[in-house]
């Protein structure tokens, strides 16, 4: 059974339709790569999919259970959570408390919280910095810490908004490496990333998106010599 | 390199051990200043001095902890203090019992405006804040049948309280004293129970990004509105202390926008989002502004030499310093704004922590 459906699914900002009529499912435990040009409506479609927006049209379905219009934080009790490209840490609380508000979704109590906060600070190797302030970390470590956070809710499917964005390549291997690590663990995920090399990688399958629109869908070998993706990013051939 | 500062480690037990001992020193010590203090004038210094720490701590749980600058909080003293005072002119209600109720109602508004105003973020809550407070102070002028209008209300004495066979009169400052000192013994311990809580790190979560705090499985509205309701009994504790103090309450005295302002200044200047913050905010204030008041300062430099009593200087000072005190006042609030961001507090942790990381460097 499906662990994701998306049917239809539209979100028009005035007359723009940053999304339009996209449908994918996915299975348990998968990678799915979600990928296209800048301002193809990748985000949009992560915040139709975890509440931040209500799509305008269309259903999407966790685990079997209509989440369209459930609010953000309703959609993390279900076990899907998202991180942001734009990355957002709580500044001026320690990066121990930031990973443990995410824990404090499972929990009521500081204790558990800040066992189970330690604990995926180790799998992300932030052990070291967990008494610093979030807001002085480098780019590195605050994707990282978003990563931590979410791990902290016990989701049963993250999605992963540019987690690689801007990070140098020894860095980008780490968070490879902690992708499939999360998926040797039974998680399922989506995944936004510009880097082709890296997606190509890490995705069981991807969906392109185009102008809010599904471009294609595909082993990752299909989509690489799908001519009408090749067109997208690069444009047409002259003749 | 000031933001890679690592914050400063728990204390570890041996310190939480000697902060409780010196916090239960301090209401000890406190508690015994009537025995030894018999001015009328000291003891009523320190009431408000109580007065301004229940205030300040009272809104630092939703202005400070979750970062809802509410600039209404008037709206929550007001209510305090008229329906505490209401209760007892017109209905012959015992204030400890009026004093329940104006803090349930105080409640029950401050649910009713959450729900509106936090729809809103940033300034346009704090401006929507200001605008219901406002709402609330016309009402009460003009619901003369209840409230009296702009005349305000004026009490009699507050009738004695008897426990077996000791009385207790509220009419020397001593009972007004102890009653101030239990309200803020619970108030601090209120702001400290909710920061070592789950509600303290859901409030501080919202306070820094609201978006990922939504993400993170947060309900936003909902926490927001326990902040406020927090937060608004303890205001309405507040004014109802005042009122039973003062005896006298008018719309321009409890549910004006300074009464708001100040209470946000407290924790600015202390230091917002911390359990001492508001109490040293409240301790500069009030020793501020008193002896601005009372023209303490010419006496001052008067009485070292500094200026002579007949001399020109003099003579303007003792006659105008006094009437300047809210500009003196205003101009001490900006500095403190601009130099300390983080309040007197967060100076204080700062320039400490230097100190200790160049101790360090030396020691290398």
């Amino acid at each position: 059974m499906a662990i994701l459906e998306v049917r239809n699914v539209f979100k028009l900002f005035g007359g723009l339709a940053a999304c339009s009529d996209v449908s994918f499912s996915m299975e348990p435990g998968m990678i799915m790569g979600l990928i296209g040009p800048n301002g193809a409506g990748k985000t949009t479609l992560f915040n139709c999919i975890t509440g931040y927006y209500p799509p305008t049209k269309g259903e999407v379905e966790f685990k079997g259970q209509r989440i369209d219009g459930l609010s953000p934080d309703k959609v993390c009790k279900l076990g899907m959570v998202r991180t942001w490209q734009k990355v957002r840490p709580l500044a001026k609380m320690t990066v121990l408390d930031n990973v443990m508000v995410g824990a404090l979704a499972r929990t009521n109590s500081l204790r558990a919280a800040r066992e189970i906060a330690a604990e995926q600070l180790e799998v992300v190797k932030l052990g070291p910095k967990a008494r610093f302030l979030a807001g002085g970390l480098p780019i590195g470590e605050r994707k990282k810490l978003e990563v931590a956070r979410v791990l902290a809710t016990k989701p049963e499917m993250l999605l992963l908004d540019e987690v690689m964005g801007g990070l140098n390549p020894a860095e980008s291997d780490e968070i490879i490496q902690l992708i499939l690590d999360i998926k040797r663990r039974g998680l399922t995920q989506m995944v936004i990333e510009h880097d082709m090399k890296a997606i190509m990688r890490i995705s069981d399958r991807i969906v392109v998106l185009n102008s809010g629109e599904k471009l294609a869908e595909g082993l990752p070998q299909e989509i690489v010599n799908n001519p009408e993706v090749v067109t997208a990013y690069l444009g047409e051939a002259v003749s | 390199m000031d933001a890679m500062r690592p914050s400063p480690s728990p204390a570890p037990r041996g310190s939480a051990r000697i902060s409780v001992a010196a916090a239960v020193a301090v209401v000890a010590a406190l508690a015994a200043v009537p025995a030894f203090v018999s001015n009328p004038y000291a003891l009523h210094i320190m009431i408000l001095l109580f007065l301004s720490v229940i205030m300040g701590s009272a809104w630092n749980v939703v202005g400070g902890y979750a970062g809802q600058y509410s600039v209404g909080h008037a709206a929550y003293y007001g209510i305090g203090a008229y329906v505490t005072l209401i209760f007892m002119t017109q209905y012959r209600i015992m204030p400890w019992w009026g004093t329940w109720v104006a803090m349930a109602a105080a409640l029950a508004v401050a649910l009713v405006i959450g729900s509106i105003t936090f729809r809103l973020r940033g300034p346009y809550f704090v401006l929507a804040s200001i605008a219901v407070a406002e709402v609330i102070r016309l009402t009460v002028l003009n619901w003369k049948s209840v409230t009296n209008g702009a005349e305000g209300i004026l009490s009699g004495p507050i009738p004695k309280i008897a426990f077996g066979e000791t009385t207790i009169k509220f009419i020397s400052k001593v009972p007004f004293y102890y009653v101030g000192l239990a309200m803020v013994v619970a108030t601090v311990l209120a702001n400290l129970a909710v920061q070592h809580s789950k509600l303290g790190y859901y409030f501080q979560a919202i306070r820094e990004d609201q978006d990922a705090a939504h993400s993170l499985g947060i309900n936003l509205t909902f926490h927001k509105n326990v902040a406020l309701g927090i937060s608004a009994v303890f205001t309405a504790l507040a004014g109802s202390y005042y009122a039973l103090y003062v005896r006298f309450i008018d719309p321009s005295t409890v549910l004006t926008i300074d009464v708001s302002v100040q209470m946000v200044l407290i924790c600015i200047i202390g230091g917002i989002g911390t359990v001492l913050g508001p109490v040293i905010g409240a301790l500069v204030l009030v020793a501020l502004s008193e002896t601005l008041r009372s023209n303490l300062i010419t006496d001052v430099l008067i009485s070292i030499g500094a200026v002579s009593a007949e001399s020109r200087v003099g003579a303007f000072l003792k006659e105008h310093l006094s009437h300047a005190h809210m500009l003196i006042y205003g101009v001490l609030v900006v500095v403190v704004i601009l130099f300390m961001p983080d309040g007197i507090l967060g100076w204080v942790r700062q320039s400490m922590r230097r100190r200790a990381l160049a101790a360090a460097g030396e020691k290398r």
